[in-house]
């Protein structure tokens, strides 16, 4: 069997020990019939043993010290230096929960998310007023009774303020979910069928007061107020004077309640 | 037919799979990576290839140097247990390539001192003591008078003796042309340095 002819690039894999196996064998064979062959092969060798002897000494020259200097760990950068980013990126992490944290009150009572006081009031109004015939749970007749289950629901005294000077007379109430505490939902009903709903809740300890304000959530008008106990909101679509006349109305009727005592302090 | 040693290595044309990156968000704790002494270790002949490289004894400082602050910076490129020689050597061709395109573009600007392709004067002083022999100095003229690329696969094979494979993963190209690189070389350093041809040699006795 003969071999292919072997290339050049053949050769000088062989002479760096990088041929194949079996194809430096076929060399190794060649080699001892083909002098031409053997020649160049010897050449090959000879340059290598050439180059060897011309850089090798190249080695030996003494380091100089910046490149010593270059190759020790840079010392500009310490650990404490590596781990900044991480710092950085934390310390703004804790900052921004923390402004979100305190912001978020302020932020609720203004958004219109589903969240604030003043939109889930307009909910609950659209959601039973709508309701001609089981708006509430309890009605009007029984007043006594449905103010005493709310009291006893909501851990303090409550009661239905009487709106029949305004036109509007109780139709009755029941217990609705509120954020986190359990709500109060009185209705009211004029002549016209227009309806109206008051929602009482006990605030969390430590909110901030707030003056009446007036928002419109869905069509609904919304006015609400918060005491140093409770959070207020008459809701129903009337329009805007009539509703603060009515939320003026209420808050007198409770501020006279609480002056008595009966409201819990 | 090309045959070659060790073909199942990875295709050389994508070197970034040899030296897969290693990134852990707190890799701090195990900084660091690179082994120092192998690094200092590695110093003379990463010298000796930026000598061959620039053909300028202070401009192949230069060079190590910055391979050396490179291969702090990107320690962590570094696949642990890998040939830190080879990796080095990557880094400094990488950083001789690009210092070359600068260089090319300022020549361009300035338009003096313009180099012929990677034919830059050869001014390493070739050292006459009394072991350097005259055909010896004559070798060292002739590799500076190569091109560069074809000078770098020389060393790299002949003196370095690295695998093939190893050198297209350096230098960024294909076998193929480490391969052509290397005997296209060879022989013009044959015929420069007035080696006999093999043809009218027949008989001739290795020598070392």
């Amino acid at each position: 069997m003969t071999p292919l002819p072997f290339t050049d690039a053949d050769l000088c894999a062989y002479v760096d020990g990088q041929l194949a196996p079996s194809r430096a064998k076929e060399v190794e064979q060649a080699l001892g019939h083909d002098a031409a062959l053997a020649a160049q092969v010897a050449d090959l060798r000879r340059q290598n043993a050439a180059l060897h002897e011309a850089f090798d000494p190249w080695l030996a020259d003494p380091i100089p010290k910046t490149l010593l200097d270059a190759a020790e760990p840079p010392k500009t950068e310490s650990r404490w230096r590596a781990f900044v980013p991480y710092f950085a990126a934390a310390a703004t992490l804790v900052l921004g929960i923390s402004i979100g944290w305190y912001a978020r009150d302020a932020i609720l009572e203004r958004a219109g998310t589903p969240t604030t006081f003043a939109r889930q009031a307009a909910l609950t109004h659209v959601l039973y007023a709508s309701d001609a015939n089981r708006p509430v749970e309890i009605w009007a007749v029984e007043e006594q009774r449905l103010v005493r289950w709310l009291s006893r629901r909501l851990g303090f005294a409550v009661q239905a303020p009487d709106l029949n000077s305004a036109g509007f007379a109780l139709v009755g109430g029941r217990l609705v979910a509120g954020n986190e505490k359990p709500t109060a939902f009185f209705m009211y009903e004029n002549a016209d069928k227009q309806r109206l709903s008051l929602q009482v809740r006990k605030q969390p300890p430590g909110t901030t007061e707030t003056a009446f304000r007036y928002a419109v959530e869905d069509g609904v008008g919304v006015y609400y107020w918060i005491d140093d106990v409770c959070a207020y909101a008459l809701s129903g679509q009337i329009d805007r004077a009539q509703m603060l006349q009515l939320g003026r109305l209420v808050y007198a009727q409770i501020a006279a309640a609480e002056a008595a005592g009966t409201q819990p302090k | 037919m090309l045959q070659v040693l060790g073909t199942g290595v990875p295709s050389p044309l994508a070197p970034a799979g040899r030296f897969p990156a290693r990134r852990r968000l707190f890799t701090m704790a195990i900084d660091p990576p690179l082994p120092h002494p192998e690094l200092v270790a590695a110093i003379p002949r990463l010298r000796r290839y930026a000598r061959v490289l620039t053909g300028e004894s202070s401009r192949a400082d230069d060079l190590v140097q910055e391979t050396l602050a490179r291969a702090w910076e990107k320690r962590r490129l570094w696949a642990a247990g890998t040939d830190l020689r080879a990796w080095l050597f990557t880094i400094m061709h990488n950083v001789f390539v690009n210092q070359r395109a600068l260089a090319r573009r300022d020549a361009q600007n300035v338009s003096i001192d313009a180099d012929d392709d990677g034919g830059a004067a050869w001014q390493i002083p070739v050292r006459a003591t009394q072991q350097t022999r005259v055909e010896l100095m004559e070798v060292l003229r002739e590799v500076g008078r190569l091109p560069t690329d074809q000078r770098a696969v020389l060393v790299l094979a002949a003196v370095e003796e690295m695998r093939y494979e190893e050198i297209a993963a350096v230098l960024s190209i294909p076998i193929g042309t480490v391969m052509s690189r290397l005997s296209r070389a060879r022989e013009k350093l044959r015929r420069a340095t007035q080696m006999p041809a093999a043809e009218t040699t027949a008989g001739l006795k290795i020598v070392k």
